[in-house]
């Protein structure tokens, strides 16, 4: 019912060479929740603006349930959108700022009643609705505006940003919420946001985009496991994935990463990828999450051909685990450990690699050497 | 030294427990601002003092008697206060061609037009210019600043010829049509409806608002401090305009009462026998003014803090 496919988009600004937008292609089944997440400027919100029709796209076609849209006026594509800074109109109560659209497309009078009744229900807003928004608060202003969108029973959902000018605990309730109102309505939703904890939270597929093209489309956890390029890898995940740059370098048989002070094997797993691609012994970066990275004490055997020695610079205890910010050299390596760790800062420690878990990219391209082509 | 200059202030005001509380108020809040402040806050009040005399003057010369009015040197206060001004000011009217209250009629239709059709004018070219995308908007919009630098006088002989032109002397268009393009206005209105979050204006489309609901209910409701000054700047323009009622008008029945007043003093056979009546009539003039100014300053200033025009 609330399909929407992208075919091929771009957005050209005036006097701008390189597309802000560049060949968007995507198809939203009905009922997905798809977040849309990468840097400021990276063409997401764009994107967005297109679908909801107050962009024109420059190139290529949007259909909306299967409908040619682009040419189609904003109030007719049967969407809702919430906006970052709520744009609620000051002048209207929060009843008349959620009856408006329906009043505007002539829905009977009892069924608006109705209408705003549930949605105020559902966000717990009921007792809000004869005030003003400048006597809301933020939190509260925003569950208004989501419920003018809810009120609408649209084809989609489209979100900018909505949380971010929320505080941190009221972002992660309404974050609740907003997965809650999509698990219980089962519409289509277009989720825009800059924050990667958002995007991993809340979306059944996130789609990457960095300079208007898409770096990656995948549900969450493939998109942690298996990042496409250097930049997905370096985007999700926080603290970020370590990089370490150095070259491939075969021995015996046996593939070895190598960089000043390190000469680690590459598990046989990799090899075999490796020489399917070609990758001819050269320059290559390694992605190592925090997590796989243990420090050495508490390491198994097997992982002997792995380890490294480093000095913990700095530590941050985060309450559940605490994150070893360590010297290799000088290259810096991010270490996940127990919360109660007794190392302090300062020590010289020995650190796991765990080198099966390990991502390859090409220094270049940045295109990942691990995953399988197929999945890439 | 603190201390004695407080026990002074209380002792001095002892049988007056209000003043006594002022006293130790403004004490209190003395010790919080500096010299400079204090300074400062004297010399503006003084210069505001200074500013409020012509009006002071301007409310006691209608009261006073035509020997006072002529006194040298002449006094701020009235000593003999007498309502004879205004009795004259409708007498003689009466006696004359055209009365005091033709005169009060002209002004007034001429000030509501002008009033509505400038607001009219300016909201509108104001929302397409800040929210609109369409060929040559820098252009147009570059005139418009253009001919915010033209002296009225330079153009009034092309103004002329253009109200001539179009037949409208002695019309009420006359006085009208000219302020309706108010370069001032649109300018304001424009800066003001810039503030205006693009979002809202977005959700409002998404809601299936068309351009001219999302102008009437979203748009003017938010600028309403922008419109309240533009009537407060229209007004006083229009209401002592004398420009439509010298040039374009020679009937005297579609004249202006600030062209009235103007002829009472100008007029030289009458110029002393005018002066009683012209203070009045000032006073009656003035009030009108004092009237939409205090209606609408708050507002007032909030458009200009909002503007950026200071």
């Amino acid at each position: 019912m609330g399909n929407v496919k992208f075919h091929h988009v771009y957005k050209y600004y005036k006097g701008e060479p390189i597309p802000s937008v560049n060949d968007f292609h995507l198809d939203v089944a009905d009922g997905e929740f798809l977040v849309l997440v990468g840097p400021s400027g990276c063409g997401k919100s764009t994107t967005l603006r297109m679908l909801a029709g107050l962009e024109d796209v420059s190139q290529g076609d949007i259909y909306i349930d299967g409908k040619f849209t682009n040419f189609v006026s904003p109030k007719d594509r049967d969407i809702a959108m919430v906006f970052q800074n709520y744009a609620l109109y000051p002048n209207l109560s929060v009843h008349e700022n959620m009856a408006l659209g329906l009043q505007l497309r002539k829905v009977a009078k009892h069924d608006v009643e109705l209408r705003v009744n549930r949605a105020a229900k559902m966000l717990e807003i009921s007792h809000l609705l004869s005030k003003k928004p400048n006597q809301l608060s933020g939190g509260q202003k925003q569950r208004v505006a989501l419920g003018r969108a809810l009120v609408r029973e649209p084809k989609a959902f489209l979100m900018d940003e909505p949380l971010s000018n929320l505080d941190a605990k009221l972002r992660t309730q309404t974050r609740t919420e907003i997965i809650k109102m999509h698990g219980q309505l089962q519409t289509t939703f277009v989720y825009v946001t800059h924050d990667q904890t958002e995007a991993m939270t809340m979306g059944t597929r996130i789609v990457v985009m960095k300079d208007g093209r898409i770096q990656q489309v995948a549900p969450p956890q493939q998109l942690y496991d298996e990042p496409r390029n250097l930049f997905v890898a370096g985007f999700i995940g926080t603290p970020q994935m370590n990089f370490l740059q150095g070259a491939v370098v075969r021995q015996d048989g046996v593939y070895y990463f190598e960089t000043k002070r390190l000469k680690l094997r590459i598990p046989e797993t990799y090899s075999v990828r490796f020489e399917a691609s070609g990758a001819n012994l050269r320059q290559i970066v390694l992605g190592l999450r925090p997590e796989h990275v243990a420090c050495g004490n508490d390491a198994p055997e097997a992982w002997a051909d792995w380890q490294a020695a480093a000095i913990v610079d700095m530590k941050e205890p985060m309450g559940s685990d605490t994150f070893l910010y360590t010297k290799v050299g000088e290259e810096t390596l991010i270490a996940r450990t127990d919360a109660h760790t007794p190392i302090r800062v300062g020590d010289s420690i020995l650190l796991a690699l765990q080198m099966n878990k390990a991502h390859f990219f090409d220094l270049e391209s940045g295109v990942s050497l691990s995953i399988p082509g197929d999945r890439a | 030294m603190g201390n004695t200059a407080t026990e002074r202030i209380n002792t001095s005001t002892e049988p007056l427990p209000n003043s006594k509380r002022m006293a130790s108020r403004l004490w209190r809040w003395r010790k919080h601002a500096s010299w400079f402040q204090v300074t400062l806050i004297v010399f503006l009040t003084a210069i505001g003092l200074f500013m409020l005399l012509p009006i002071i003057f301007l409310f006691n010369n209608a009261f006073k008697p035509l020997n006072e009015l002529f006194l040298f040197p002449p006094t701020i206060w009235v000593k003999e206060p007498t309502m004879r001004n205004f009795e004259r000011l409708f007498l003689h009217s009466a006696a004359g061609v055209v009365p005091f209250t033709r005169y009060l009629f002209n002004s007034v239709i001429v000030v509501a037009l002008t009033l509505f059709s400038v607001i009219m004018a300016s909201t509108m070219a104001g929302y397409v210019l800040a929210k609109h995308r369409f060929h040559f908007k820098t252009l147009i919009m570059s005139l418009i600043m253009l001919s915010l630098m033209f002296a009225p006088e330079t153009v009034s002989i092309p103004r002329y010829i253009m109200v001539s032109g179009l037949g409208m002397t002695n019309t009420y268009f006359a006085h009208v049509l000219p302020f309706i393009a108010s370069p001032v206005a649109v300018f304001l209105m424009k800066q003001f409806i810039d503030q205006v979050p693009d979002a809202l204006i977005e959700a409002a489309k998404l809601d299936g608002a068309g351009d001219m609901y999302i102008f009437t209910r979203i748009i003017i409701p938010l600028i309403a401090p922008a419109v309240a000054t533009i009537s407060i700047i229209t007004f006083q323009a229009v209401y002592l305009d004398m420009e439509g009622s010298t040039l374009y008008t020679q009937k005297e029945t579609m004249k202006t009462l600030a062209y009235y007043v103007s002829s009472l003093t100008a007029n030289l056979q009458n110029s002393v026998a005018g002066q009683s009546i012209a203070a009045a009539c000032a006073l009656l003039m003035f009030i009108p003014n004092l009237i939409m100014f205090l209606l609408f300053q708050r507002k007032m200033i909030q458009t200009m803090l909002h503007s950026g025009v200071k």
